[in-house]
This record gives structure tokens, C-alpha cells and sequence, in this order.
């Protein structure tokens, strides 16, 4: 499993866009997605890419399916590059991109995968077994002949899902597949992936859902801004941050609480999500957290802050996040803006 | 990048059969979808009869009369069968018409709902997938006309049959090669405005003016009238005018008109389709085809 099935090197998307400020003239804003991404995907590896909103995990994506082309450097997708042999890259891959859009509405489930299996250049005859074949092995006999107009929004993620399976293609990219569907269903799905993966299956996965990527992923890339920060096997992520454990709290923290939190000996980071009715939750890294425990209670408490919740934690993938990056994973990040004017994509 | 592995294609088999049945496939899913849709078919065949009956019940009563009517007509055009010409004029329109209308509302709609993106992530080539929309606009479009002509030709008592039928029904299949271009050319500009309402209803208007749907072309001014010359829609009407009502067509004799159409049948789309792929190719070196 060291050969890759995917290589990116040094890849680089720039958008130009208008920025349009009130009382000023429109200006060109070239906003720089990714930076110098160099990155190999094993064959047979289930590969997590992980990064909060804007970071740059869908364009990266984008550019490995063929949907946008890169401002600079290359990639290679079972062998074929991105930009000189689009199609091939295409017939190589299964996709589930956009999550349920990307379906037509009038249209059955069935007829759906025999539209899209038709257009991968799936003949006729292995296309209608392959569509029976999805069709128990996702459980959708019960709605694939109605109009997928009337399908609940977790029954068309999971036709969505057979889509990208009709071409019985060697890589997947599956982006955020489980979002919207319930509890049971999502953990068939997780199931059914790594069936597919043990059946030698290459598949990129994206994720907000740290405990997905826990179980599923083989290796993990956390991007941020548009740069790979962390690369490698769940354990060894975990391994790169020794002798820090985590204290998460959830509740009301003044600003002043949290910025003497972080002033305290032994304290490492400290990260913020704001939630809603002005509740916040921080994730507090530091040396020994049994140690640490009253001293931040002691901080905290009797000091305009209200704790509702208060939890020593092993050292997660969101931590290791938390700790490259001093943001969590909740938290939108900006692309970088290279440039203030004019500079236009390739 | 040879140390990058491969593991062939899946499933997928692609060849000349593939991309046929991308085609079919296309043609029949789009013709599912607006079925589903009752009634739209028909009332689309009702538009040309009302687009007709206004300018010639205008001409009536201008004239004073429908004899007078045929008369003052035959003076401007070589024929007193004023209805029939309208009715050819304004059911062709409703071809062209609908053949840019549906491939323009087509993208703009996949744009929005999410399905354009991913018609870009299959192996297939857009051409196919193109010739499959604009043969089913095609189809939807030569329904419409065929119900239009054979009901406003009852509603307004003429006989389409009259002339060289099989000529008419010639210079229509030829002029609607050049309309998939067009239709080509139409796609590129949405995809890159990301509006349809008004640039359809824009076009609409320039392309029912500069078909004659009305009146004969000859009477526009010079420059006006070179424009109307070059445009496939004017010599395809032209070309069934002359073919059911025994007129001179536009260019002289009719196998000058088919003769263009034939030109335009080949340069057109092939000058369509490639601006839509350096569209797409400058769409994808930014934004993406999935922004709308």
C-alpha cells in the first residue's frame, strides 16, 4: 500500500474575483485557495481530509476531479493528469461531491443510476446488474422507482451515494457523505465504505466528524488555508502532540475569563466556538490535565463565568487540529488574498 | 509520474457505442422529465397560432378586408396566401426559438440545481451530451410545429400541403444543423452571464425580427438586411416559403438557399461547439461550472 493512486505536486488555485465595496469601484481580488499542495494518496488507503470551512478542502477536490483547473503545479489520478486527460481521470473516479444536488428531481432513483451509468459509458447489461446490485446493497428498494422529489433528504444522500458507485470505479471521493443522514443509516454507510475499501477501493473522504475519520481513515491531511498542516496515520497524528491532554468546557466565558485562562502556567491553547445564547465552548490543551483540573476551575469560577459542563479528554483528532492551528475545527477560516488588484487565474 | 498506479476504468467501456447511447440516453431522459410536466408540449403548439392570428387580423383590418389584405400582400411578398406565410413564419420561429430557449434554460436549470456539476464529472464529452439536449429541443420543437401548422391551418383555412412539401420539410432539417450551433454559441453565453430570462428574451425578439416572421426581409434597410441574409433561421424560413408558396427565395434560386444552409450546417456548429468548450476551459480556470 506505498504506491501512490493519486500525486499532487505543488498545486495552486488562485481565484480572481469583484469585490464590491459601498462608495468605492469595483476591484479585482485574487483570493489564493491553495498554496503549494504536494500530496500522495496510497492505492487501496482510505485518505481523510480534514479542515474546517474555506480551507480549501473542496477546491482541492475540484481540482482532482477536473471541475476547476490548477493555477499552477499538476496532479495525477489513477495514473492520468487532471488537465491533459480529463476524461480519463473522470472514468477512473466515483463521485459524491455535492451531496444530494446533482440529482434529477423528476426523475426516479432508478432512472437516475441507469442516466449517470449511461453517461460513466457503462453498457447496458452491467449497468442493470450493477443498479440491482446498489439497490440491496444500500437498501433502496423501498423508493428507488418514486420521483426523487419525494425522497426525504436522507434517502437522497443515500441514492447520491449509489451514483458514485455506478461506474464501479477504483477511486472514490466521497465529500461529507453522512451529513443529513440519521444515526443508523450513517454508520451503514461507514460500513459500507470500508467494505469497499477492503475490496480494494482508493477513497479520499472528507469530514467535519472526527469520530469518521478516527474509524475510517487509513491516513489524514488537515488543511488549512489552503496548505496540508498535518499529514500521516491517525496514531502517528495523535503521537505528534505527547504529554498534552485536553480539558473541554462548555458554558459562559467573559472574554477577560478565557485571556487569564491562557496566562496560567501549564496552559497550552486555549480554543473558543462560540455557540448559541452567548454559550462557548473551550478547548483547553495543556500539560496534565488531572493536575491542571482544579487550577482551572479555580480560574474560571467565581469570575463572571458559568461552567455547565467539564471534561478531562483524550488526545483526539480535533486536538491535534486545535494544537497546529490554535483554532478549532467549528471555526470558518478565510482564504488568503495575495493579491489587491487585477492578476487573473490561468 | 509513472510511479503513480492504475487500476483501469471500472465499469465504464467507452467507444463510438458509449457515446451513442449518451445521446439516446440524454434525448430520452429529458423527454421523461417534461412529460412529467403535464400539458407543456401543447401549449407550446398554441403559441405560433396566436403569434400568426395578431398580425394577420392586424393586416385585415389595416386593409380593410381580407381580399385587400391578399392583394397589398402579394405586392410586398409574390403571394396573396398572407396566412399561410405568417403561419410558416411564426411556427418556424417557435422551432428556433425553442431549440435556444430550452438549451439556454437547460444549462442555467442544471446550473441551479446542482446537476451541471455533476454532467462534468462523467468521462463523457460535453458534444454528446449537447447533441442529446439539442435533438431532444429538437424533437420538442418539431412537436410543437407540427400541431401548430396542422391546427393553424384549420383555425385559419389553408392548406400547408399546397406546394413542394418534401422541399420545406428539406430545408427544415437542414436549417436546424446550423440552430444546434447557434444553441451552442447560446449555452456558452449563459454559462458565462448566469442569466437566461432576460438574454432569452432578448433573443427572442432579435431573432423574430431578423427571421421575417412577418414580412419579407427585402424590406429591411442594407446593413439590416446582410445581417438577416447570414442568419440561418432567415434562410431556413425562406427556403419553406418559397418551397409551399412558390415564391423566389431570398438568394435567387432554392438550391442557392440549401446550398447555404448546407455551408452553415457544417461551419456553425463546429464555430459553436468550440466556443463553448474555451468558455467552459475559461469558466474552469476560476470559478467553476457549479457557481451560479
Amino acid at each position: 500500500m506505498t504506491q501512490p493512486i493519486i500525486k499532487v505536486e505543488t498545486l495552486s488555485k488562485t481565484f480572481v474575483s469583484k469585490e464590491r465595496k459601498k462608495g468605492q469601484r469595483k476591484r479585482k481580488k485574487a483570493v489564493q485557495a491553495l498554496k503549494d499542495i504536494d500530496l500522495e494518496v496510497y492505492d487501496g488507503e482510505v485518505f481523510g481530509l480534514l479542515g474546517p470551512n474555506g480551507a480549501g478542502k473542496t477546491t482541492l477536490i475540484k481540482c482532482l476531479t477536473t471541475l476547476l483547473l490548477p493555477t499552477s503545479g499538476t496532479a495525477w489520478v489513477n495514473g492520468y493528469n487532471v488537465e491533459t486527460q480529463e476524461d480519463l481521470v473522470r472514468a477512473s473516479i466515483g463521485c459524491m461531491l455535492m451531496g444530494d444536488r446533482g440529482l434529477y428531481w423528476k426523475l426516479t432513483g432508478r432512472e437516475n443510476l441507469n442516466f449517470f451509468g449511461a453517461l460513466y459509458h457503462v453498457p447496458k447489461s452491467p449497468r442493470l446488474q450493477r443498479i440491482e446490485y446498489l439497490v440491496d446493497l444500500l437498501k433502496l428498494g423501498d423508493f428507488v422507482d418514486r420521483t426523487v422529489e419525494t425522497y426525504s433528504s436522507g434517502q437522497r444522500m443515500i441514492l447520491a451515494f449509489a451514483k458514485s458507485l455506478i461506474n464501479d470505479a477504483p477511486i472514490l471521493f466521497l465529500d461529507e457523505p453522512t451529513v443529513t443522514m440519521d444515526v443508523p443509516t450513517a454508520r451503514e454507510l461507514r460500513k459500507i465504505v470500508r467494505e469497499l475499501n477492503e475490496a480494494g477501493k482508493t477513497i479520499l473522504y472528507t469530514t467535519h466528524l472526527m469520530h469518521e475519520a478516527e474509524e475510517l481513515c487509513d491516513r489524514v491531511g488537515i488543511i488549512d488555508h489552503g496548505e496540508i498542516i498535518v499529514l500521516g496515520t491517525v496514531p502517528e497524528l495523535k503521537a505528534s502532540i505527547p504529554h498534552e491532554d485536553v480539558v473541554n468546557l462548555e458554558g459562559i466565558f467573559p472574554t477577560y475569563v478565557v485571556e487569564e485562562l491562557r496566562g496560567l502556567e501549564g496552559i497550552k491553547t486555549v480554543a473558543v466556538t462560540a455557540e448559541m445564547g452567548g454559550r462557548s465552548r473551550l478547548d483547553v490543551l495543556c500539560e496534565n490535565s488531572r493536575l491542571m483540573l482544579p487550577k482551572i476551575i479555580e480560574s474560571i469560577a467565581g469570575n463572571g463565568a458559568m461552567i455547565e459542563f467539564i471534561r478531562p479528554q483524550e488526545v483526539t483528532l480535533e486536538d491535534v487540529f486545535v494544537v497546529k492551528t490554535g483554532r478549532t475545527l467549528d471555526v470558518d477560516t478565510r482564504q488568503v488574498v495575495v493579491e489587491g488588484k487585477g492578476g487573473r487565474g490561468r | 509520474m509513472g510511479e503513480v498506479v492504475s487500476h483501469g476504468l471500472g465499469l465504464a467501456r467507452p467507444g463510438w457505442r458509449a457515446n451513442l447511447e449518451v445521446v439516446g440516453t440524454v434525448v430520452v431522459a429529458r423527454l421523461k422529465i417534461v412529460a412529467r410536466y403535464k400539458g407543456v408540449i401543447l401549449m407550446e403548439a398554441f403559441l405560433p397560432i396566436v403569434f400568426a392570428a395578431l398580425p394577420i387580423l392586424l393586416g385585415v383590418s389595416i386593409a380593410g378586408g381580407s381580399e385587400k389584405a391578399a392583394t397589398n400582400f402579394f405586392n410586398a411578398t409574390g403571394t396573396e396566401n398572407y396566412a399561410l406565410y405568417m403561419l410558416i413564419g411564426a411556427s418556424t420561429f417557435m422551432v428556433v426559438s425553442l431549440m435556444l430557449w430550452l438549451v439556454g434554460y437547460w444549462l442555467r436549470r442544471e446550473q441551479e440545481s446542482g446537476t451541471l456539476e455533476a454532467l462534468y464529472l462523467v468521462p463523457t464529452r460535453r458534444i454528446y451530451i449537447l447533441a442529446g439536449v439539442t435533438t431532444y429541443a429538437m424533437i420538442r420543437s418539431l412537436t410543437a410545429f407540427l400541431i401548430a401548422i396542422i391546427l393553424g391551418s384549420l383555425i385559419f383555412g389553408v392548406n400547408p400541403f399546397s406546394g413542394n412539401v418534401l422541399m420545406a420539410i428539406a430545408f427544415l432539417g437542414i436549417g436546424l444543423l446550423p440552430m444546434w450551433g447557434i444553441s451552442f454559441l447560446f449555452g456558452a453565453f449563459i454559462m458565462k452571464v448566469k442569466e437566461a430570462n432576460s438574454v432569452i428574451q432578448l433573443m427572442q425578439w432579435v431573432v423574430a425580427f431578423l427571421m421575417g416572421v412577418y414580412f419579407p426581409v427585402t424590406v429591411f434597410p442594407p446593413l439590416l438586411r446582410f445581417f438577416a441574409l447570414i442568419f440561418p433561421p432567415t434562410v431556413m424560413t425562406d427556403g419553406m416559403r418559397g418551397s409551399i408558396l412558390a415564391l423566389e427565395t431570398l438568394y435567387g434560386g432554392w438550391y442557392v438557399n440549401f446550398a447555404i444552409l448546407i455551408a452553415m450546417a457544417f461551419v456553425i456548429p463546429y464555430l459553436g461547439y468550440e466556443t463553448f468548450l474555451r468558455m467552459e476551459r475559461r469558466i474552469k480556470r476560476n470559478e467553476g461550472v457549479g457557481q451560479f
